[in-house]
Parts: structure tokens; sequence; C-alpha cells
């Protein structure tokens, strides 16, 4: 069940109708049995994993957090420091055990679902040693759970959070099972927090006609983004790289096209999502920031998957930078090195092991590890070098606080997302290398103007909608990113406008939307990680 | 506290940490000098920070980290 399709529209009508119908305190009952209704459409076969993620994750974070209720009842009847010390070590090592195996199990489960097609030879060679399987096993036969990564990255970070004492456990399994398997955010994210997503549905959830009418303001502007823009711009950049012959302008078109794709999917997927919990009164993190107006690589995945780059932060970055080995390393290092080489070492562990596996989480080929190491090395060079070309502009008296040099430096970030994306969007290396090859020495600029951008799926009256749409979508982002958010300017205004405008929207949608029998839309990009 | 501000005057001699705020969350130490503070700091003080610890309202001023030492120690 797509979340662009029709049955979708009236799984989330009957949600709402029973939702309201319920008395309040119930109100969450009604989302946790439609949650796993949903999850059970996409897949009975999925809810066994699930599950399992779900009560060991629950299991142990009530365990942890039982052990540290005794601990402190413990502490409190000591007075001798030494003993004191000794008993935390002692919950601590016991804790430690607990999240230890669940991580590991959890972890390994979302390991063996994506990596196990790279094994299926060895295993099939396995089988018949032992006799135990008649038949071949193919990588068909791999279940891989619906949004398999974002539960178990939501449910370990719980884990983590719980370990760490930053918050307190959940004691309701039904409680944290809404948590993890929450319809809207269970199949492509955003990567929420419990003590934020968890919080949110324990409200009293109640009506507010505002709330529901900007929820489904929201939902409309993510199907116009991913029906109108991403879903035709997609029609032109699967035929572009389906063609062996192509001129390198159009190549250029293709990755433009691209990156506004995967923003426009990315980010339509999540207004549609964030809207229908809005209408239930559930607010989901914000996992997008206007990213195309970042002016460096950090700063772009400050706004890009936010959910995704904070978990990683969070649960990755920051443990290796305080690991005991980097501290070790610091040490040895510290005399021994000269200190700035030092330092550039010491900066660039911790980024490129969180970038290499940030890769890893997107896909498992080639292709996404080149991908995690690209941005891994630039963000190590972004960190290690803007000091010294700061110092530089200021002697070269470059004036880098004029705007004109926030758009050089927002048209190069653009310039870098667009090459992060040749790297994954062509299918492999060699076909990211052909393509620059042929941007490089075969750029034919006529093809501009000579009616071969209109032979890969898209008419003139197309492009020109699909520019417009492209002009409005960049309207609306430099709006909320200078002015302040669209939907509340939207508020003020009288009721005709803001029917009138709605109205636009969804005839926006049913007239230029790629959808119907005679097209297939594109499945949303991020639900395959 | 006068150690601890040797250490943080070591990585960043040109503020002033009696007074400033956001050591971390402003990045006044950057991600870069944050694995040397708390080496430094754990070998100073002869203590263990954990990821429990590893908040930014324990490292945003002078007094936060001093007052979370001190708990460590005790």
């Amino acid at each position: 069940m797509s979340i662009t399709s029709l049955s979708f529209m009236l799984f989330l009508f009957l949600c709402v109708v029973l939702f309201y119908l319920c008395p309040v305190k119930h109100r969450w009952v009604v989302l946790l049995v439609a949650s796993v209704v949903f999850y059970a459409i996409y897949g009975l076969e999925y809810l066994p994993f699930i599950c399992f993620t779900t009560v060991t994750v629950w299991w142990a974070g009530r365990r942890m957090g039982k052990l540290y209720e005794q601990q402190d009842e413990v502490l409190k009847t000591l007075r001798d420091r030494t003993k004191k010390k000794e008993v935390k070590a002692l919950y601590k090592k016991e804790c430690k055990r607990t999240l230890v195996l669940v991580m590991v199990l959890n972890i390994a489960l979302l390991c063996a679902v994506k990596f196990l097609k790279y094994f299926v030879p060895a295993i099939n060679r396995v089988l018949d040693w032992s006799g135990l399987f008649q038949g071949e096993f193919t990588a068909a036969m791999i279940i891989v759970p619906l949004g398999v990564s974002y539960y178990t990255f939501s449910t370990v970070g719980y884990l983590l959070d719980v370990y760490w004492k930053r918050y307190s456990y959940e004691p309701n399994l039904a409680r944290f099972a809404l948590y993890a398997i929450y319809f809207p955010h269970i199949v492509q994210g955003p990567i929420s927090r419990y003590n934020t997503l968890g919080q949110e549905l324990k409200k009293e959830l109640r009506w507010d006609t505002d709330r529901v009418c900007k929820g489904v303001q929201l939902m409309a502007w993510g199907f116009f983004k991913k029906l109108v823009i991403a879903d035709w711009l997609n029609v032109f950049v699967e035929a572009v790289y389906a063609e062996t012959s192509v001129a390198g302008l159009v190549y250029v078109v293709a990755i433009l096209f691209d990156a506004i794709q995967i923003y426009t999917d990315f980010t339509g997927y999540m207004d549609i999502v964030s809207g229908a919990s809005e209408i239930f009164g559930v607010k989901l993190e914000q996992n997008f920031n206007h990213p195309f107006f970042s002016k460096n690589v950090p700063e772009f995945w400050r706004r890009w998957h936010m959910t995704m780059g904070g978990w990683f932060r969070d649960y990755v970055y920051k443990p290796v930078t305080v690991s005991g080995w980097m501290k070790n390393l610091n040490k040895v290092t510290k005399g021994r090195l000269p200190d700035t080489v030092r330092r550039y070492i010491i900066t660039a562990i911790p980024i490129l092991i969180t970038w290499f596996l940030t890769g890893l989480w997107h896909g498992t080929g080639k292709t996404y590890v080149a991908w995690g190491i690209y941005y891994g090395v630039l963000i190590t060079l972004s960190t290690i070098c803007t000091p010294g070309l700061q110092s530089l502009g200021r002697k070269l008296h470059i004036n880098m606080d004029a705007p004109s040099f926030d758009v050089y430096r927002m048209v190069r970030m653009f310039c870098l997302f667009c090459g992060g994306r040749l790297l994954t969007r062509p299918g492999s290396l060699h076909m990211s290398f052909q393509v620059v090859k042929t941007i490089l020495g075969s750029f034919q600029p006529w093809t501009l103007w000579d009616g071969t951008l209109t032979t890969y799926g898209l008419s003139i009256p197309q492009m020109v909608v699909e520019l417009a749409c492209i002009a409005l979508l960049w309207w609306v982002s430099y709006h909320e990113e200078h002015k302040g958010s669209v939907r509340d300017a939207l508020a003020e205004q009288n009721l005709v406008f803001r029917w009138a405008l709605l109205y636009g929207l969804v005839f926006a949608i049913i007239i230029f939307g790629c959808y119907g029998p005679g097209y297939d839309a594109a499945s949303f990009i991020y639900a395959a990680y | 506290m006068k150690e601890l501000l040797e250490i943080l005057n070591d990585l960043r001699p040109d503020v002033d940490f009696t007074t400033a705020e956001g050591i971390v969350s402003e990045h006044i130490i950057d991600s870069i000098d944050i694995s040397s503070m708390i080496a430094e700091i754990e070998d100073t003080f002869g203590i263990e920070i954990d990821m429990e610890y590893m908040t930014n309202e324990n490292f945003d001023t002078v007094e936060a980290m001093w007052a979370m030492i001190q708990e460590l120690q005790d």
C-alpha cells in the first residue's frame, strides 16, 4: 500500500474516523492497531521481525532501568566511596551485558537481511554439504522487513539512551510497540527518538480543526512534490541512464534533475506522513531544513535527513570520538607526531568511520561505500581546512559575509551534492565514470535547443510545467528560509483564498501528476534503505 | 578549577573560559579538540568520563564541567 495510493487515503480516512470516535484515553490503542494492520498489509512475513526487535529492546530497556533503580536504592544505604564505586561498576557491568546482547542480536538481524544476498553461493554450498535443505537458496528468498533500517535504528537509539541514563525506560510493552511501529514513520523515517515521539504519543490526542487543516495542507504539498515534480523528473532521469549513447549536456541536465528528484521524493514523503500524523495530533521530528541553502558539507548534513545525521552523530561519532582507543591514540601520538598532523588524524578517524557506516546504511554495494567515503573525506577536509581558508580569504580581502559569496558557497554545495548522487544513481562506479568522461569529452551544447532533451520522456510543455513547479518549490523554500513558515503565512489569509489555493494544489496534482494506469509512479527512493 | 582552566586555555588561549557559555554547543571547543580535552581532564583528575556524561549541558560552561568532575570523583 503505497502512501501515494488511493487505498492509503482510504486507510487513513478510516483510521481518523475510528481514532476520533474512540475515547481520548484509548486513542493510542487505535493508532497501535492501525499501525499493525498497515504493517501486515505490506507483508505478514515482516511481522515476526519487528515483533522480535520490539520485544527484545523493550525487555532490555526495562531490565536496565530496573537495575539502575536497584542501584540507586543500594547507593542510598552506603557511605563509603570505594564501596559506592564498586556497586556502580557492578550494576553498570550487568546493564552493559544486557545492552550488548540485545544490540548485537538486532544489529546482526539488520546486517543479515542486508548482507545475506552476498553470501548466497556460500550458503548453498553449506546447505548442499549438510543436506538440511533440498533445492536452491536464492537472494529472492531473503525477507527484508519493511523499514528495518529505520525501526532498528530508532529502537537501538532508545536502548543506548536508557543505558546512558538520558531518560527512563518505557514500562508498557504496548506503548513501546506503538513507538516502534507507528505507521507514519515506519516506512522511511524519520528515525524518531523515544523521548520525542514516545512522549508525543503519550499526549492527550484531541481534535483541533486548525491542526487537522494544516495536516491536510502539508499532505497536499507532499503529494504535489512527489507526484508532480519527483515522479516526472524520474521519468527523464531513468530514460537518460537507460541509454548507452547520451550527450554530456543531457547528462548534466539528468544530474540536476536527479538532485531535485531525490529532494522532492524524500521531502514529499516526509510532508505526507508528517501531515497525516498531524491529523492525529502527533508531531513527527523535522527531517529536512531547506538543505540546498547550506553553505558547506557539515551544514548540509545538519539540514538533510536530519534524524539520520543526528543518529550517527549521537550514537556513532560521539562514542567513537571519546572512546578509550581514541583517547589512547591521543596520548600515544602526543609529542611523537607534529601537533598539526596529530590533530588531523584525531579529526579524520571518527568522521571517516561514521561516514563509512552511513554509506553502508544507505546500501551495501560498492557505490554506497564510495558515497560514504566521499562525504567522510569532504567533511574531514571541511573541518580541517575551514580555519585556514577563512584566514586566506581575509588576507586576499575577500568579503566572505557578502550575499554573493553565500550564493557561491550554496552553488558549490549543490555541485558537491550532485557529485555524491553521481556515485550512486547511475548504478555502478564504472557507469559513474563513463558519465563524467562523456561530460568532459562529448558535451554537445547544441542538444539544449535541438530537441534532444524532449526525447527522454518529457515533452516541451511538460518540461515547462516542471521548471515552473521547481521555481514554485524554490520560492517556498526561500520564503521559509528567510521569512518563516508559508503555512503560518497562509493561515493569516482569508478563508476563500486558502480554499482556492488548496483546490488549486489538488487540481495541479490531478492534472499534472504522474499516476494512473498508464504510469507506474516510482517507489520512494529512501524506502529501500 | 585552576587545572581545568589550564587545560581549556591550552586548547584555546584566546577565550576567557571563566565567562564563556556554550563551550561545546557553540563550538568554542570544536570537534577536533574535544577528544584531547576529555583525555586531559581524565588524566588530570583521575576520572573516567562515560558516554552518559557526554552531554552539552555538562561541557557548556566551566562550572558545569567542574560539577561533573566533582561528581565523578565522589
